[in-house]
């Protein structure tokens, strides 16, 4: 017979209006079986007390519904980028505030590594140096025997030293686009766009794959996800071969596995109607902690990079409109497919043209395959205003706003790609709110680092990283941001019968914290310390 | 060089990309291909000729691989430069919106690879609606401007289309498969033409011996200003003190210092109807008077 333990706690916050806060829940196995006060579960017989967690808060396991895996396994790089932020194993590594720092700190860490190996870095982000760019130059009083690729944030860009551009052989007389050159003709290291990096990734063994569905790659995303109190997490563009699902059926079935991986597989490289039924073949191969069957579409690129389709009158430096990396012609037909094949999507939109195409072709393919309980999500939806919201709302489609974008790219959006006016209103939660749609708020990590927490506050102050509050009209309130973050998300994924709340009946997935997210004593909520989670029935303490 | 030559073929959705793949799978003329394309399902392959299938690879008995690159193409292209199986050639099928000099661009940038250019397929009875479409029409625009020959499929080629293309791209227009396929095989050995070998009705040949040393710029700036009508130039020319090996395809303008000592020689190809050779003598002789001309002084 299994045992019934009931955990006491400073607080539960349950998200179930019916009883919105409790000092105990009870768990039989990996389920709750009643929540309310330290007799809650006596009418089930007889319970043993643990208050190993009496001291913290518990509020329902938070459910990350936009990330990707490499957020995990990236930390095999030394991170070089302009935040503070904290690896798997829980390591702090500063911020770098400029070049000096960055040659430094990798300086430093070049000296721990063995000799055959490159140095490999990322994270870094020039629009926040005011420093001259990196170059080899920098990169060579590092090391001018050992290979040294620095990866930027975006991963679009790199700066390599003179060793790595000897491997490859790029010279004064290299032609490749991409490959920059200084006023004398010489590279500067910094190689731009996958065509011209290829050749260093290839020879420093730089393989993005193994970021990704490995075994150690699936450690390190579950430690991420512990350490910000994530339960649940995407895995958002997954390709997902027979091998990788085997590997990942065993590592998520192991007991002690902490977190529930939800894989959206990519929608590329096959026909629409193969797709399908490749998603509900997995579909059928999902186990509790491995949920298969909802596939991932791209649409438009980013808009920091100007790639995003926005509507008129477009960007403000005059920049042309963005790249489809999905015709909208062929984006109606993987959405026809999927919905008639009965397949959930996760539509990747940034600009408001790529919505407005989204939305569209969801109507379009409703109108002959009825399915109103699709739950079709788009995703990121930064520029979308009340007028998709509504129909969004219409039609049942969910939007994952990216809330973290207001606070790490919020101040360019303002200066450089959309404007002023449309900066206040990008990423408007408060907008979809008010139009009936279910909303979740997202990371995107490794874009942005994992933890609800931090995005729950982005979307409650709508802070920059200067400091002013961009569009004031679209904040939201600490309970709407916690509702977005648990059952939310859940719901975006079709698990809210199972998780999102702290209820009878539920899995017994919980965040631990140290300080009440709803009382605010001062405590700003991405401050507020998370101490672990509890996974299925499972205490996890950091 | 010994770096294997890479053809991406560009075009929107639609327009015959993979009609004129299968078309060299079936007839590789006796090299290796390997292809990389999107999906299987749009390649049509001739049952006699296949070897052997699975998840992502398809060998047919000709010797020739299609393989399909899944989330990302340039891993796939290292496992092919990395594994055991050398192709003659790679052909790589961009997707429908694709900017096929993205792709291209690695065989310019990789050394273990040759860039061999860009064929843009453009659908003759669809593309003057492409081309204003709202949504898609600047990315078609940029797959045809990027193009070193465009293969006009499914209906004759216009002189309103004709003009149309013209003014986005300066390379040659082409209306049938088996001349496209021609100019993509044709070799490019710089050695002077059998005069055995009967002529081709799709491309013809010019050669010289080159033998007179440049300097590397003005060599460029000749290249740069050569007659219309070459789809490809290679060879090796000497400067004052090495050897340079130049590789011309379309737009693109490669010269790079050769390690070894070989025999000078360029070779230029070009379709029948739009190169003439007693224009690229008169070129070249012009271009021989000035080779040490610093190019300041040109
Ligand atoms: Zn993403």
């Amino acid at each position: 017979m299994q045992k019934i333990t009931v955990f006491s706690a400073k607080k539960v916050i349950t998200m179930d209006p019916n009883q919105p806060s409790a000092t105990h829940v009870a768990v039989l196995g990996d389920r709750i079986l009643a929540v309310g006060q330290a007799d809650c579960a006596d009418q089930w017989g007889d319970v043993i007390h643990d208050d190993s967690l009496s001291d913290f808060v518990l509020t329902p396991g938070f459910v990350e519904g936009h990330a990707h895996m490499m957020a995990g396994a990236i930390w095999d790089f030394a991170y070089a980028g302009y935040h503070d932020r904290i690896d798997p194993d829980g390591k702090l590594w500063s911020g770098k505030g400029d070049l000096n720092t960055v040659i430094g700190d990798l300086s430093d860490y070049e000296k721990t590594l063995p000799d055959d190996q490159p140095l490999v870095g990322w994270g870094l982000d020039p629009i926040f140096l005011q420093d001259e760019r990196l170059s080899r130059k920098h990169l060579d009083q590092i090391s001018e025997t050992r290979p040294i690729a620095v990866m930027f944030s975006n991963f679009h860009l790199m700066c390599v030293n003179s060793k790595a551009l000897d491997m490859v052989g790029y010279t004064n007389e290299t032609n490749a686009e991409g490959v920059i050159k200084d006023d004398a003709g010489h590279p500067t290291g910094e190689l731009q766009e996958m065509a011209a990096m290829f050749p260093v990734m290839r020879r420093l063994g730089i393989d993005f794959r193994s970021l990704s569905q490995t075994e150690p790659a699936i450690r390190s995303y579950a430690k991420v996800c512990q350490r910000a109190g994530v339960t649940t997490v995407t895995d958002l563009f997954s390709t997902l071969t027979d091998e990788d699902v085997t590997t990942l059926t065993s590592v998520t079935g192991e007991a002690q596995f902490p977190v529930r991986i939800v894989p959206a597989l990519a929608a590329i490289g096959a026909a629409p109607a193969e797709i399908a039924q490749f998603a509900l073949k997995l579909r059928s191969m999902s186990t509790d902690k491995l949920r298969l069957g909802a596939v991932k579409l791209m649409t438009d690129g980013s808009i920091q990079g100007w790639t995003a389709r926005v509507k008129w009158p477009g960007y403000v430096g005059g920049q042309p409109n963005g790249l489809w990396n999905t015709p909208p012609e062929l984006i109606y037909e993987l959405v026809e497919e999927m919905q008639r094949a009965g397949v959930q999507m996760h539509i990747h939109v940034n600009g408001d043209e790529a919505s407005d195409v989204s939305i569209d072709a969801i109507e379009a393919a409703s109108r002959k395959h009825p399915w109103p309980e699709a739950r079709h999500v788009l995703q990121h939806c930064q520029m979308m205003g009340v007028d998709q919201f509504k129909r969004c709302a219409n039609m049942g489609i969910c939007t994952n706003i990216f809330a973290n974008h207001i606070w790490y790219f919020g101040d360019q959006h303002a200066a450089l790609t959309i404007g002023n006016d449309r900066a206040e209103r990008m990423d408007a939660v408060r907008a979809a709110l008010d139009a009936g749609v279910n909303v979740a708020i997202h990371s995107d990590a490794p874009v942005t680092p994992m933890g609800p927490l931090f995005t729950a506050w982005c979307a409650v102050t709508r802070q920059t990283m200067s400091g002013r509050v961009l569009g004031a009209g679209q904040c939201i309130s600490v309970e709407e941001a916690l509702h977005a973050i648990t059952l939310g998300a859940a719901y975006t994924l079709k698990l809210d019968r199972d998780i999102g709340s702290i209820e009878t009946g539920k899995i017994a997935d919980f965040a631990i914290l140290a300080q009440d997210p709803t009382e605010s004593d001062g405590i700003a909520l991405k401050d507020i310390e998370v101490k672990g989670t509890v996974s299925s029935g499972v205490v996890h303490l950091i | 060089m010994t770096g294997i030559p890479l053809t991406v073929i560009g075009g929107y959705l639609g327009a015959g990309k993979t009609t004129l793949i299968n078309q060299i799978l079936r007839d590789p003329q006796g090299k290796r291909y390997l292809v990389m394309v999107n999906d299987f399902g749009a390649i049509n392959v001739d049952a006699s000729l296949l070897a052997s299938a699975d998840e992502d690879t398809i060998q047919l008995s000709n010797g020739c691989v299609c393989c399909t690159m899944g989330a990302d193409l340039f891993l796939a292209i290292g496992d092919v430069l990395d594994g055991d199986m050398r192709p003659d050639h790679i052909v790589i099928e961009a997707s429908g919106i694709a900017d096929p000099a993205k792709i291209a661009n690695v065989a310019v940038a990789e050394p273990d690879l040759v860039y061999q250019g860009i064929i843009t397929v453009v659908d003759g009875a669809n593309i003057l609606d492409q081309l204003v479409d709202r949504f898609v029409g600047d990315q078609v625009r940029d797959q045809i401007r990027v193009a070193d020959l465009i293969y006009v499929s499914k209906t004759e080629l216009s002189d309103h289309l004709s003009m149309q293309l013209t003014t986005i791209s300066k390379a040659p227009i082409l209306e049938s498969d088996a001349a496209t396929i021609e100019m993509l095989l044709s070799p490019s050995t710089p050695k002077a033409p059998n005069p055995t070998t009967a002529p081709h009705t799709a491309y013809t040949k010019w050669f010289t011996e080159a033998d007179v040393a440049f300097n590397r710029n003005t060599l460029i700036y000749a290249l740069q200003n050569r007659p219309e009508g070459v789809f490809r130039m290679k060879g090796f020319v000497r400067a004052e003190t090495r050897m340079l090996s130049v590789h011309v395809v379309g737009a693109h303008i490669d010269v790079t210092t050769f390690p070894n000592d070989v025999e000078t020689g360029l070779v230029a190809i070009g379709l029948a109807s739009e190169m003439n050779p007693q224009d690229l003598n008169k070129w070249w002789a012009k271009a021989k008077e000035k080779a040490l001309t610093p190019y300041s002084m040109l």
